[in-house]
């Protein structure tokens, strides 16, 4: 069998080695480019100008840093289990490539259009969180394997939502495939019918990235770096090799589900470089963002986190699912979606203000009835 | 979500404000007046030579045991031929900059004003290779007020001074 | 979240070093968590990594000598720490501190109480989980007030600027608009942080009904500073026995109500507004012109037999001085009644039965230096 590449004719096999080398070489440079970016980003926002010194206008910087941890020392402790510690990373980073098959850039640059494209993207990315937990028990370390089963359990517990919300979708578009829900979004966008969806996506998909408010996993504050305290040098970059590809590959996913990918609005009309800046400035839009709630919103605690995940989003999902599915049956006008949406959104962001914010009585915690204040002085508060 | 809402457009806000970066080693804020580096001896262009007599006043004030003070006959001085008043001068002079606590003290008790703290840059870049290198001798204390380079202001105790 | 099957378990609890070394300890402190799952059970500080004899080298220093010593005991707040010291030396001297120098005393520990306490915010945001940016605004607004310090004493923090009597020189010429200037962003500084972390709801979700501690037990841990205060207990050096001019300025202390986490920062945060509120009154009432040493003051300070306890209300708690002397001019015995190593005290029961996370988030809020800790 053969394929079309750029116009030539190849085997199918050949073909794909092509796309893949490709891809894995273009997400190489992306990813270095993303960690620039966030770089630069984050100083803005704190009123500083972050790296300038290496290069013009620090564009070396991720170079730098790639070289540095090159020629670092490659440790490994002595009572760590040379097998798990040592493929840990490898399982965290490889199912994050495995996701990028399926994302389509622009019109046929991508590897391969499966039919149940966002299936198997969801299967495949869930795979690093084995590697997680791989990270943290190889290593040997307390705060490692403490790090490591908050991520399990935060990775295992966000699953639910976000494979719900783009089922909801999948529901709504009757496809999985990436390509033809890019096709079907030329003139309105998902996010119009669709923004609980979007939404609740948007959330889980920060916390399968382990991004803040749900970085409690890698809280440098505390567990110092969770599963990757023991690992230095190379090993180490490949852990953000694989968080950077994954936020990237996120990116990319939200903009072709909800955002309409290289199609809405300008259509097929001017050209692939055109579409190609539309897919990144769609992706990028979606970096900024959460780049932004990093810098501005604080971590939430592990059982905030389930609970955030299991009694909030997960129903919430469900509903949309529901909902989705009453509007197809009975052939109903599509403005439903969006009021329901909207409605949604709302319920979303008042059950998460009251419910995180709610002070909670925890198991063993020592309560002593507060003494009343003595009586003189002010009292103000 | 009114509270998230409201951190973030916070920090956009910061977003739109002129950086607060100061690109050193670039650029170097001026020091003030009052600035304390580290202490720097004295030198009388006048008369061409330092203004300290070793009369060790610092050597005993400093808390910390930083200085090593030894003087010497001037041979400069009028009973001999020269011109200056001072009858004793310094001869050796060494103050640890790694003991020293830029507290002051010393410029405080000096009889003749002949130590002052390094008011310039130089004062703050002293860094070295090897520990020992921050044992400053008399010449690398003299050599900035010799060559003129130094911003002179030496405080009065309880009086006003600008 | 215990259910019976796990109680046929039999487990063992995790020893949890959170090390000297260590991004969130403020300081080299040393805590082993004795830690079920993820809530902590037991908690065991070990202090004494900073312990750099202070109290003893003061033996050997005179009055004069001793203020830089003394600087760096509460290194983020040196000047209400010199001011203990010194207002101590005066009592067992007897001496008669003028008008104008008392005035710039209180502005400038007022506006140490402001950098302190940005310190703080800065700090608690980064243990909360917010990246950068609190640290960033707390340095951004310390910058101005350290550049004014620059000025004034020559210092960016170990001042040396307090004398027995006074003060060591006189502030430049244009320091009440400096100082006016630099109020003006630290309000804008204090704002910015008030809009990010207070009404924020994961901040609260973190920091609301987190390791309280009752009235009655910080009393008895005899806890002092705004860590008592948010416990509901009004106890204020400043208000209880004024010194400085601190009875001819009107401010409010600020009071919580549940000693949480949340009302720690709180009242920090609250207090700053009081503290900017404090520089302006002195700034108004301040002579401008005048002594700031008295009159004859002898080269070397020599004070009479006796001993004294000082106290004041450093940015942490009650600072005090015990000051002995035997004549002659330097103590016989000097002890920092330090409000930190108090207030940590009560750190094993704010934190028995919260989560490690919050453990570490109850020893940001007590806002321990710990140079201070451990003299």
């Amino acid at each position: 069998m053969t394929a079309d590449l750029f116009g030539l004719e190849l085997n199918v096999w050949a073909d794909a080695a092509i796309r893949l080398v490709l891809i894995v070489t273009l997400m190489t440079v992306v990813v270095m480019g993303l960690i620039y970016l966030e770089r630069k980003i984050i100083a803005r926002f704190n009123q500083r100008i972050g790296p300038q010194r290496t290069g013009p206008f620090g564009l070396l910087q991720s170079v730098a840093d790639a070289l540095k941890l090159v020629g670092k020392e490659d440790l490994r402790p002595r009572s760590a289990d040379a097998w798990t510690f040592e493929l840990g990373p490898y399982f965290i980073f490889i199912p994050v490539f495995l996701g990028f098959v399926i994302v389509p850039f622009v019109a046929d640059w991508h590897i391969r259009l499966l039919d149940l494209g966002l299936l198997y993207f969801i299967a495949a990315s869930s795979l690093s969180i084995i590697g997680w937990v791989m990270a943290g028990w190889g290593s040997d370390n307390r705060y490692a394997m403490i790090g490591a089963l908050r991520a399990a359990a935060q990775g295992i517990s966000y699953e639910l939502p976000l494979v719900l919300a783009l089922v909801a979708v999948g529901i709504y578009a009757g496809t999985f495939n990436l390509g033809e829900m890019i096709a079907q979004q030329d003139v309105v966008p998902f996010i119009v019918w669709q923004p609980m969806a979007a939404l609740i996506f948007f959330i889980a998909a920060l916390a399968e990235l382990n991004r803040t408010p749900f970085d409690i996993p890698v809280g440098e504050s505390e567990v110092v770096g969770g599963p990757f305290v023991e690992y230095s040098g190379i090993r180490w970059s490949m852990f953000f090799l694989a968080e950077y590809a994954a936020l990237f590959i996120m990116s990319l996913v939200f903009s072709a589900v909800f955002l309409g990918g290289f199609l809405w609005p300008f259509g097929d009309d001017l050209g692939r470089l055109f579409q190609a800046a539309l897919t990144t400035a769609k992706a990028g839009l979606f970096f900024f963002v959460v780049v932004w709630i990093r810098i501005s919103v604080p971590r939430l605690r592990i059982d905030q986190l389930m609970s955030y995940s299991w009694k909030v989003l997960l129903p919430l999902a469900l509903v949309q699912v529901l909902v989705n599915g009453l509007v197809l049956v009975n052939g109903w006008s599509e403005v439903i979606l969006l009021a329901f949406g909207l409605v949604g959104v709302a319920v979303l962001a008042t059950v998460t203000g009251r419910a995180v914010a709610a002070p909670r009585i925890r198991p063993g915690a020592a309560r002593r009835p507060l003494a009343p204040a003595p009586a003189h002085g002010e009292a103000a508060s | 979500m009114k509270g998230i809402a409201r951190s973030m457009l916070t920090t956009l806000s910061t977003f739109a404000r002129k950086p607060v970066t100061r690109n050193y080693p670039d650029f170097h804020r001026p020091l003030p007046k009052t600035d304390r580096a580290f202490p720097l001896l004295l030198w009388d262009q006048e008369i061409d030579e330092p203004f300290c007599t070793g009369c060790h006043a610092c050597e005993r004030a400093c808390p910390v045991e930083c200085m090593t003070v030894l003087m010497k006959d001037n041979p400069n001085h009028k009973s001999v031929g020269g011109n200056s008043s001072r009858r004793k001068i310094i001869d050796k002079f060494w103050i640890d900059y790694a003991r020293c606590m830029r507290c002051n003290i010393c410029v405080e008790v000096c009889n003749f004003d002949a130590i002052s703290m390094n008011n310039t840059w130089t004062g703050h870049e002293t860094s070295v290779y090897d520990r020992q290198d921050l044992v400053m001798d008399l010449q690398q204390l003299l050599s900035q007020s010799r060559a003129g380079q130094i911003q002179e202001w030496v405080p009065v105790i309880g009086q006003t001074n600008d | 979240m215990v259910t019976e099957h796990a109680q046929e378990f039999e487990t063992q609890d995790l020893l949890l070093n959170v090390g000297p070394q260590h991004p969130s300890t403020h300081g080299v402190f040393r805590m082993v968590l004795s830690v079920d799952g993820e809530v902590v059970r037991d908690v065991v500080p070990y202090i004494g990594y900073l312990h750099r004899g202070a109290e003893k080298l003061c033996e050997t220093m005179d009055y004069r000598q001793g203020i830089g010593f003394m600087d760096r005991t509460e290194y983020l707040a040196a000047f209400n720490a010199e001011l203990s010291y010194v207002m101590a030396v005066e009592a067992l001297a007897e001496l008669e501190v003028p008008e104008r120098a008392q005035w710039i005393r209180m502005i400038l520990c007022e506006l140490n109480r402001l950098s302190s306490h940005f310190m703080f915010l800065g700090a608690f945001g980064i243990d909360v989980g917010v990246f950068a940016t609190p640290f960033i605004y707390a340095w951004r607004e310390r910058e101005e007030l350290i550049d004014l310090f620059e000025e004034v004493s020559g210092d960016r923090m170990m001042y040396a600027y307090f004398r027995p009597g006074g003060l060591a020189w006189d502030v430049p010429r244009n320091f009440k608009d400096r100082v006016r200037q630099v109020l003006k962003s630290a309000r804008q500084g204090v704002a910015d942080f008030n809009h990010l972390l207070t009404e924020n709801e994961i901040f609260l979700a973190r920091t609301r009904g987190v390791g309280a501690i009752s009235a009655a037990e910080a009393i008895e841990w005899g806890m002092s500073g705004p860590s008592i205060r948010a416990s509901g207990v009004p106890l204020d050096v400043r208000k209880d026995e004024p010194y400085l001019k601190y009875d001819q300025v009107d401010f409010d202390v600020i009071v919580g109500q549940n000693g949480d986490v949340y009302d720690r920062y709180y009242c920090r945060l609250m207090e700053m507004h009081e503290s900017i509120k404090i520089v302006e009154q002195c700034l108004d009432k301040m002579p401008d012109s005048g002594p700031i040493m008295p009159e004859k003051m002898p080269r070397m300070l020599r004070t009479a037999p006796g001993e004294v306890y000082i106290r004041t209300e450093a940015p942490r708690g009650e600072y005090g001085i015990y000051l002995v002397s035997k004549g002659g001019n330097r103590p016989y015995r000097l002890k920092v009644r330090s409000a930190c190593i108090s207030n940590l005290q009560a750190l094993k029961d704010m934190s028995v039965g919260q989560y490690v996370a919050d453990a570490i988030i109850v020893l940001g809020s007590i806002d321990i230096v710990l140079s201070e800790v451990d003299r």
